[in-house]
């Protein structure tokens, strides 16, 4: 019987739990969602890392990854083999590769890569979580994946539709119960969702050449983890292979290239102690500190330095019509503290009720990407929800009480004439007001009496935009009945551009009135 | 049988049909249903039983559609949506009227699970035997030949129109471009496609739409009418509180009638003008029979 290891267990464990958590990022008739929502963010200790690198300050909601990187002292690089859940989904897609024994990533590049990614970090720009493992599998779910499986039922069931009418409902049941306990409520195509997938096509691709290939090699979290892991009192023993065996070497997944065990590289999956054949192999704590470097410190420390000064500075170019319409979700004021604390994780873009949220493209320039930002045409900010705010680990999205969120200005609703009906085809229309959520109402309208088209006098409604009142949320542009361009559309506020440059108006005393100007 | 008898048949039993039609019209005056009180479920069982109970427009085995107003992410109190008690009474009518099946839903403006949870409804119609409160599903949009005099085709709900009783339950509020919104505009919660584009001409729209979906019943909740920045409020300043409830078959009557409740007139009311000249209904009130109950 094969035997059946512990750490195989939790990485199902965790990996169920992941994709418990995953599925339930969505809205389910409830105005609060469980904090636990974001547990393998908060507990990751690489965005821990990035967000000290690039904020100089600690935040508590990280204090997970906090325990979790201690332990890593004391345990070595567990949390690789026992709960990352890419790593599970690694060692599940490993069987299928015919391997070629090659090493295509020379195997001091991570440190490069880990030590330029810091700097970068270091330097304002926070790209490291770029190549998170957790971030990079949750965009996978939630770009490509997730919507491809809930678009694939609903083609299914809108097919039954058109071959039995009504009779369908007899399956409602059963699709009711999918589409409020596991299917996505829309089924949104978002971009980038090719190259979410892309990467972690390349992520499982790599297996080809070396099992744990990623982990090993490039992964930044795992590299991290593993200098920790070097202090590690948790050890196996005896170091090396057995002169009379040496099975290890084909059993251990990451670290026996060598005949030493790379204390670095092993994932602690025990997988050695379990099948060894005369009961060698155990895992011990020892304290006796063994510190064997294979690298140059000073090296990658010099030459990640260069890079992540030298490179933090071009990753900032993009056109500026692409700015004004740079919209980030409610409550994120400055922009650059935005961007040093954001994820790229995507939470609040699932998990946005009228899917206003998109991951940024290479348009809003390389820095941008995959943060999200709010398309008015495509979905509108709900004036009731809070929810962004709350499944953001890091809270680069804050996390707004209602009342406070009501009035937290996005950006700013502004009329174009030459489209606008009444304006420009003297038609009554006013969908936009009527959909206006500020109770006051922030599209206002006054009645004239015009000449249309063909001379005949006409009672027109003109609406206009309260400045005062408008928060931005974009309903306006989003109902629009315009088939094309929308007549109304939301800009960024003349003070949320400047905080790209100049930091925060929050801080500062400017009245609400001045920040509302657009310009 | 010759063709020239086979004429005069057609032509006298059409005649005839004509007539008495027109005589069974005349002789049935127009009836409108007026309760109030606290009770919204009562009131809402007094205006039907005023009429003539249920069973008048529900026979047994029928399938009911009830098209509320849940097109809002707001609470009861603000006014932007149909009291959820007022729903809950109608259908329990229908289904003791003998119905199979009771489906409510509406094509709301927010997102339609914030609307159905916020508004009150998912709550109360959880465990209702043989009632359904559904979302829309979009493929189940129909094109419809109208052959209006603005839409000539459109979109409309297929369960809507499947339905053996449709009975138009609207709040009566508020509305920046109509001036009021009542049960002739509900109509557009059955409405697909783009339905903003009806914005531009939007009386003439609706009495299209009416011409073609037969509403059986009217019942407006006025129990809270909406003064100000309709049809979405938010503000319970605007919210006027009347406790009352109206019903009866005549769609443009019940407008009509809902209008009076703002201190305006019928005639005010575009949509309701245009309704009448159409031929859907009644907007003289001295024409009309009001029970209170």
């Amino acid at each position: 019987m094969k035997k059946f290891s512990l750490s195989l267990f939790f990485q199902i464990i965790f990996f169920i739990i992941f994709l418990f958590l995953f599925v339930n990022t969505e809205y389910r008739g409830k105005d609060e969602i469980s904090l636990a929502i974001n547990s393998f963010f908060r507990a990751n200790p690489l965005v821990l890392f990035s967000y000290l690198f690039s904020t100089f300050s600690f935040t508590w909601l990280l204090f997970p990854a906090v325990l979790l990187t201690i332990s890593t002292f004391f345990l070595g690089r567990f949390f690789c083999g026992w709960i990352c859940p890419l790593g599970t989904a690694i060692d599940f897609f490993t069987r299928f590769f015919k391997k070629v024994d090659k090493k295509i990533i020379p195997s001091n590049f991570k440190y490069y890569l880990l030590g330029f990614l810091l700097f970068v970090s270091f330097f304002g720009i926070n790209i490291i979580v770029l190549l998170d493992p957790i971030a990079i599998f949750v965009r996978f779910l939630t770009f490509s994946f997730f919507p491809l499986f809930g678009d694939s039922v609903k083609t299914v069931w809108v097919g039954l539709y058109k071959i039995f009418g009504e009779k369908r409902d007899m399956l409602s049941f059963f699709y009711n119960f999918m589409k409020s306990n596991i299917l996505p409520f829309r089924e949104t195509i978002y971009p980038l969702a090719f190259f979410s997938f892309f990467i972690f096509f390349l992520v499982i691709f790599l297996e080809r050449f070396e099992k744990r290939n990623w982990c090993k090699n490039l992964c930044p979290m795992g590299t991290l983890l593993g200098l920790i892991s070097r202090f590690s009192i948790f050890k196996r023993f005896p170091k090396g292979l057995c002169r009379d065996c040496g099975d290890c070497k084909n059993i251990c997944p990451t670290s026996f290239d060598k005949d030493v065990l790379q204390k670095e590289e092993c994932i602690m999956c025990m997988d050695c102690e379990l099948k060894c054949k005369f009961k060698r192999v155990n895992f011990i704590f020892n304290v006796k500190p063994e510190l064997n470097t294979n690298f140059s410190k000073r090296r990658v420390l010099i030459t990640s330095l260069l890079t992540g000064y030298f490179t933090a500075g071009i990753f900032n170019f993009f056109r500026d019509e692409h700015k004004s319409k740079l919209l980030r979700p409610p409550g994120v004021r400055d922009e650059r503290e935005f961007l040093k604390k954001c994820v790229r994780c995507g939470e609040c873009i699932k998990i946005c009720l009228k899917n206003a949220l998109y991951p940024c493209t290479l348009d809003y320039g390389f820095y941008n990407l995959f943060t999200p930002v709010l398309i008015p045409r495509k979905g509108y900010c709900e004036y009731n929800c809070t929810l962004c705010g709350q499944v953001c680990p890091t809270k680069a999205i804050p996390q707004l009480s209602l009342e406070h969120k009501k009035k937290e200005v996005i950006g700013i609703a502004v009329f174009d004439k030459n489209h606008c009906l009444p304006y420009a085809k003297k038609v009554n229309c006013m969908v936009c007001e009527e959909h206006c959520p500020i109770p006051k109402k922030a599209i206002r309208f006054e009645i004239v009496s015009e000449k249309d088209s063909e001379g005949k006098m006409v009672e027109l409604k003109k609406p206009y935009v309260v400045d005062e009142l408008c928060i931005g949320c974009g309903i306006c542009e989003y109902v629009c009945p315009l088939t094309s361009k929308a007549g109304i559309e939301v800009f960024k506020t003349k003070e949320l551009m400047r905080s790209e440059l100049y930091g925060s108006y929050g801080n500062t005393k400017i009245s609400r009135s001045k920040i509302k100007n657009y310009c | 049988m010759e063709r020239r008898n086979f004429l005069k048949f057609v032509g006298s039993s059409l005649l005839v049909n004509f007539i008495s039609s027109n005589i069974s019209k005349a002789s049935e005056p127009k009836i409108l249903a007026l309760a109030e009180g606290r009770d919204y479920e009562k009131i809402t069982r007094d205006v039907i039983n005023a009429l003539g109970s249920m069973s008048r427009f529900v026979k047994p085995n029928d399938v009911v559609v009830i098209k509320p107003n849940i097109g809002w992410d707001r609470t009861p109190e603000q006014a932007a949506n149909t009291h959820p008690l007022i729903v809950k009474a109608i259908a329990e009518e229908c289904i003791r009227a003998g119905a199979r099946k009771v489906k409510i839903f509406d094509r709301t403006c927010n997102d339609p699970r914030r609307c159905y949870e916020t508004s009150g409804f998912n709550s109360l119609f959880k465990n209702l035997k043989k009632v359904e409160l559904k979302h829309i599903e979009f493929e189940r949009f129909k094109k419809v030949n109208l052959n209006g005099k603005f839409l000539k085709e459109w979109e409309l709900y297929d369960e809507a129109l499947s339905a053996d009783v449709f009975i138009n339950v609207p709040i009566a509020k508020h509305h920046g471009l109509t001036t009021l919104t009542l049960a002739l505009k509900n109509i557009m919660g059955i409405m697909g496609g783009n339905r903003g584009y009806i914005h531009r001409n939007i009386e003439t729209a609706l009495s299209d739409i009416h011409s073609v979906v037969k509403t059986h019943l009217t019942i407006i909740d006025a129990t809270r009418i909406l003064l100000n920045h309709g049809p979405q409020g938010g503000d319970i300043r605007d919210v006027k509180i009347l406790n009352k409830v109206i019903a009866t078959k005549d769609i443009v009557l019940a407008d009509a009638y809902a209008t009076t409740l703002f201190g305006k007139k019928p005639e005010d009311i575009a949509i309701t003008v245009e309704a009448y000249r159409r031929g859907l209904g009644e907007m003289r009130l001295s024409n009309v029979r009001v029970i209170k109950v």
